[in-house]
């Protein structure tokens, strides 16, 4: 546990930690501000198709609206500011000089390297629950409240959440959405523990994330196919809190999918770890 | 050019011209009925059964003040059909549509009569009418709807009398619409999907009614929107 500490401080003793937050707090604030002087032009564009047929009536762009449409925006730079510190927890060890101190102490490796995944995850933990801070506190405040009307990109259909039900929902998307996270944050900290400078983990990280949303996403067969072995497949699962009614076998097998990912890449972590040679 | 002479007897022959009067007849008619009807306020529930439309029943309070005022009160977001969704016997102007009788019929054992109505004005989204109108008691039975982008709407209206005024107390839509994507949710994912064609059932039940209240024109001034107050 003091290990565990002893990463957390080291990690927010670091400015580039504050970066994700910075970034959060300044893109979904513009965004909520823009959101609220063009909300004319936003309705109109989003209800197009539905105000040819129904007169509309009520707080259609509201603080839930807006939050579901900023975590679909965000869910692709994400993660590159989980692998910005989870990319250096382990690597920056090494480009301190720090590591060989570090191991020739006490606690085992499988205890630091143990301490270091879990100050990752509290990290990524954090920085989604910000991200859903910032959303919806000034998102409600700006735009009130009222039901959720979803329409996703891709898929036919419209989903009419009531306002009642949106709050459960919310959290369990959100709590979907760090589990999802957490898969990133295990690549760029498997990538941490294989190189010894924090550049290569970060846009390793990055491109491995890139790469298969554009192969899942391309519309040919071929690619089709691999769609199902490709992590990122299983990435927007925290979307399906928001469908009707809400597919559980979907989430648990996204949920299942993206947490034997994590695992997996973390017991590599380790073994890379475990092996690591601190004397040349 | 020959051909467009030919047809001239026939347009102003007798037969056509008193089946034109006679829509526009039956269309004066039920203005006529409703011209005591200053204004009504009435609670509306509208439950959707439209594929893909997944919402549960919507509740609101509709006011509405003859011949074209009208309020929707809600706490929540409230879908109304555009048409067919809202009792206005004052929307068939005669002046407005060129009426052509189609053919007298009986439904449910009463006399009515199909007329088909054509805007006189062509706008963008102008629409055709074939009304089913009950020549015995002077009520629009069916409506059906039909635009230049192939949006279908077809309405079957049940009435209750409420202060001397037969008024709906149901009305089920049919909709065939054309249902294309916006931008409402858009992610790093599949591309928009072409427009689709969408069917279903909608039923918009009517209670409550409260008639020739006296409604102030101020209740109609600031309309309930879809864009937040304070902006």
């Amino acid at each position: 546990m003091r290990l565990f500490w002893l990463e957390i401080y080291k990690t927010f003793s670091r400015w580039r930690t504050y970066i994700g937050f910075g970034f959060i707090a300044l893109v979904v604030l513009l965004t909520e501000v823009v959101m609220k002087l063009s909300a004319v032009e936003i309705l109109n564009r989003m209800m197009r198709s539905t105000q040819k047929d129904f007169l509309i009536f009520g707080n259609v762009l509201n603080g839930w609206f807006v939050t579901a449409f900023i975590m679909n925006t965000l869910h692709i730079h994400i993660p590159f500011l989980i692998a910005l510190v989870a990319g250096d927890i382990v690597s920056g060890e090494a480009t301190s000089g720090t590591v060989r101190f570090l191991l020739i102490r006490p606690p085992s490796r499988v205890k630091i390297i143990a301490a270091k995944y879990v100050a990752t995850l509290f990290y990524t933990t954090g920085l989604v629950i910000f991200l859903g801070l910032v959303c919806i506190l000034p998102g409600l405040a700006l735009f009130g409240s009222g039901d959720l009307i979803i329409h996703h990109f891709g898929k036919f259909g419209v989903v009419f959440i009531p306002e009642v039900e949106i709050p459960v929902r919310m959290l369990f998307a959100f709590m979907a959405a760090i589990w999802s996270m957490t898969a990133v944050a295990s690549i760029a900290f498997l990538l941490s523990t294989l190189v010894e400078n924090s550049i290569g983990p970060i846009i390793g990280t990055m491109a491995v994330v890139i790469v298969f949303l554009v192969i899942g996403n391309f519309p040919f067969d071929f690619f089709a196919t691999l769609k199902p072995y490709l992590f990122t497949t299983y990435m927007v699962f925290w979307q399906r809190f928001l469908d009707d009614p809400i597919p559980w076998q979907e989430i648990v097998k996204s949920a299942a999918i993206l947490g034997l990912h994590s695992l997996g890449l973390f017991f590599i972590a380790f073994g890379a770890y475990a092996r690591k040679d601190i004397k040349s | 050019m020959l051909l467009c002479l030919l047809w001239v007897p026939f347009l102003f022959s007798p037969g056509l011209l008193q089946a034109q009067e006679e829509g526009a007849r039956t269309l004066d008619a039920l203005q006529k009925k409703y011209s005591g009807l200053k204004d009504y306020t009435v609670d509306v529930n509208v439950h959707f059964d439209v594929e893909g439309f997944k919402a549960p029943d919507m509740q609101a309070k509709l006011y509405c003040k003859p011949p074209d005022k009208m309020k929707i009160e809600s706490k929540r977001i409230f879908f109304l059909p555009k048409e067919g969704g809202t009792f206005n016997p004052f929307m068939f102007n005669k002046e407005d549509f060129e009426v052509k009788l189609l053919e007298r019929l009986t439904y449910e054992g009463r006399n009515v009569v199909k007329l088909k109505l054509t805007p006189k004005k062509r706008k963008l989204n102008a629409q055709d009418f074939i009304l089913t109108v009950d020549t015995d008691r002077h009520l629009i039975r069916e409506m059906n709807t039909s635009s230049f982008d192939g949006r279908e709407v077809k309405a079957l209206i049940e009435y209750g009398n409420f202060g001397d005024f037969d008024l709906p107390t149901r009305i089920e839509l049919h909709l065939n619409v054309q249902f294309s994507e916006s931008m409402e949710i858009r992610d790093f994912g599949p591309s928009a999907q072409p427009a689709k064609r969408v069917t279903g059932r909608v039923d918009i039940t009517y209670s409550n009614y409260k008639v020739n209240s006296g409604l102030s024109d101020e209740i109609f001034k600031e309309r309930e929107s879809l864009v937040p107050k304070g902006r």
